[in-house]
């Protein structure tokens, strides 16, 4: 959508950048600040309360949230900005005393996030009104919303810069050597430790299944490989990942050994869950 | 006094965050940080990205793949981080984004070379990647005649391809007068 709300003369001379460092050192020590919903789906909102309560206590540095745009120094918006909310979030800053700084909070706010360019939003504060400071997070931690106070106040310096990374080489990157010179085994076992335990534990399972597949002395020896992994995954302390090792051993490495010789019964685990 | 008293008992539990660095817990998802180096501009995390905060498009003049975060539209999800093949993109326990001012410092751009397909000329996917694979189907086990014999069809596009495969399968038929 176009931009179509243009800021008023008296406005826009009154909120230069000169004059509102001046505010800045003029109220140090308290800010009021005015918290706009703009159609945000209310995580951010408790994100924010969040970050008033005494576990992080903003107040600290004087930060004060009002009711009224009228006592504000401080506009903290968030939401995608719907179509609903533009009227009411020109007055709330048409009506906040000048010179105001505007906060685009969480994702939605700083650039619309997941509904940038769904139809019925404007798609972030900065497309109806100048923003000075975004603090992007869906939702933001209240740490990052301290932070982003404190740099709108001036306390903090911003670390983000725009990176550009031009040249590199070519070369493929490295490829780990495999245990037995089969890359599609790490494949397959990485790939089942993430079905099994998400991305994140899949990870740590992954690191877990080859270290013990290593200590193993011969890998082809399916009797001895069970009994290792049998040792070791009972030494684990969380059982989910002595219960998922078991797994990738029936599953996984059983299945690549069938090429080398018959699986016996006793070569494969039985699992706790079916006893 | 009492109340006091009680206060000392359980110890301060405001975070002294601003003034000393606050550690985030075990398994935290902040900014997804980029491995340039490791990157092959496979374009997963960009189709896995769910509010398009990555992008990997052609540039203008069509020289170079370009991989494009923006972190201001970005939900920390974590998607890009489980497809991601090389682990080029993780995420860290970065939480600080916050900018003044101009949105442009939340972007992180990672320019990659491109390989032109051998039919029609016109560039297709990243050189890196098609280096990647080879290193892969080598370690596979596959050896160097048929890794040239084989994989010529690695370096045709998708369209090229697709032309291909409809001449040699018609070439054969003759059309009924």
């Amino acid at each position: 959508m176009s931009k179509t709300y243009v800021v008023p003369e008296e406005i826009a001379s009154a909120n230069t950048l000169e004059a509102k460092l001046e505010h800045l050192k003029n109220i140090k020590g308290s800010f009021n600040v005015y918290r706009v919903d703009c159609g945000s789906c209310n995580g951010c909102e408790i994100e924010i309360f969040a970050a008033i309560t005494p576990m992080w206590d903003p107040e600290r540095f004087g930060f004060k949230l009002v009711a009224n745009p009228r006592h504000a120094d401080i506009l903290v918006c968030s939401g995608p900005v719907t179509r609903q909310m533009y009227y009411p979030l020109l007055r709330a800053y048409e009506a906040t005393p000048d010179p105001k700084v505007v906060v685009a909070i969480g994702a939605c706010g700083s650039s619309g996030g997941i509904f940038h360019d769904a139809y019925s939003v404007w798609g972030g504060i900065d497309k109806v009104i100048p923003v000075d400071v975004y603090i992007p997070g869906c939702p933001p931690h209240p740490a990052s919303i301290v932070y982003g106070l404190a740099t709108a106040l001036g306390i903090l310096d911003q670390k983000l810069e725009l990176k550009v990374h031009k040249s590199g080489s070519n070369e493929s990157p490295e490829i780990k050597e495999s245990v037995f010179n089969n890359i599609l085994f790490e494949r397959d076992v990485l790939a089942k430790s993430k079905q099994l335990m998400g991305y994140l534990h899949g990870r740590t399972l992954y690191t877990k299944y080859m270290d013990a597949v290593k200590e193993a002395k011969d890998i082809k020896d399916t009797l001895q490989m069970r009994i290792t992994m049998g040792r070791l995954s009972s030494e684990e302390e969380d059982p989910r990942f002595e219960e998922c090792m078991r797994t990738l051993h029936n599953e996984v490495y059983l299945d690549h050994m069938k090429v080398f010789k018959n699986i016996d019964v006793a070569d494969k685990f039985v699992s706790v869950i079916n006893k | 006094m009492k109340l006091l008293d009680m206060t000392r008992k359980y110890g301060n539990a405001t975070y002294n965050y601003p003034f000393e660095p606050y550690i985030v817990p075990e398994g935290f998802r902040g900014k997804p940080a980029y491995d340039y180096e490791k990157c092959i501009g496979c374009t997963a995390c960009a189709v896995a990205c769910p509010s398009n905060a990555i992008n990997v498009k052609l540039n203008e003049d069509q020289t170079k793949l370009v991989w494009e975060f923006n972190c201001a539209r970005c939900i920390y999800c974590g998607r890009c981080d489980e497809v991601c093949p090389t682990n080029a993109v993780m995420l860290s326990n970065e939480f600080e984004t916050a900018v003044r001012f101009d949105k442009e410092n939340l972007k992180e751009r990672g320019e990659l070379d491109v390989e032109c397909c051998q039919e029609c000329k016109k560039p297709f996917t990243a050189t890196k990647l098609i280096a990647y694979d080879i290193e892969r189907l080598r370690r596979a086990g596959w050896d160097e005649a048929s890794l040239t014999e084989k994989t010529e069809y690695i370096r045709t596009c998708p369209e090229c391809k697709k032309n291909i495969a409809v001449e040699n399968a018609t070439k054969y038929f003759v059309r009924k007068k």
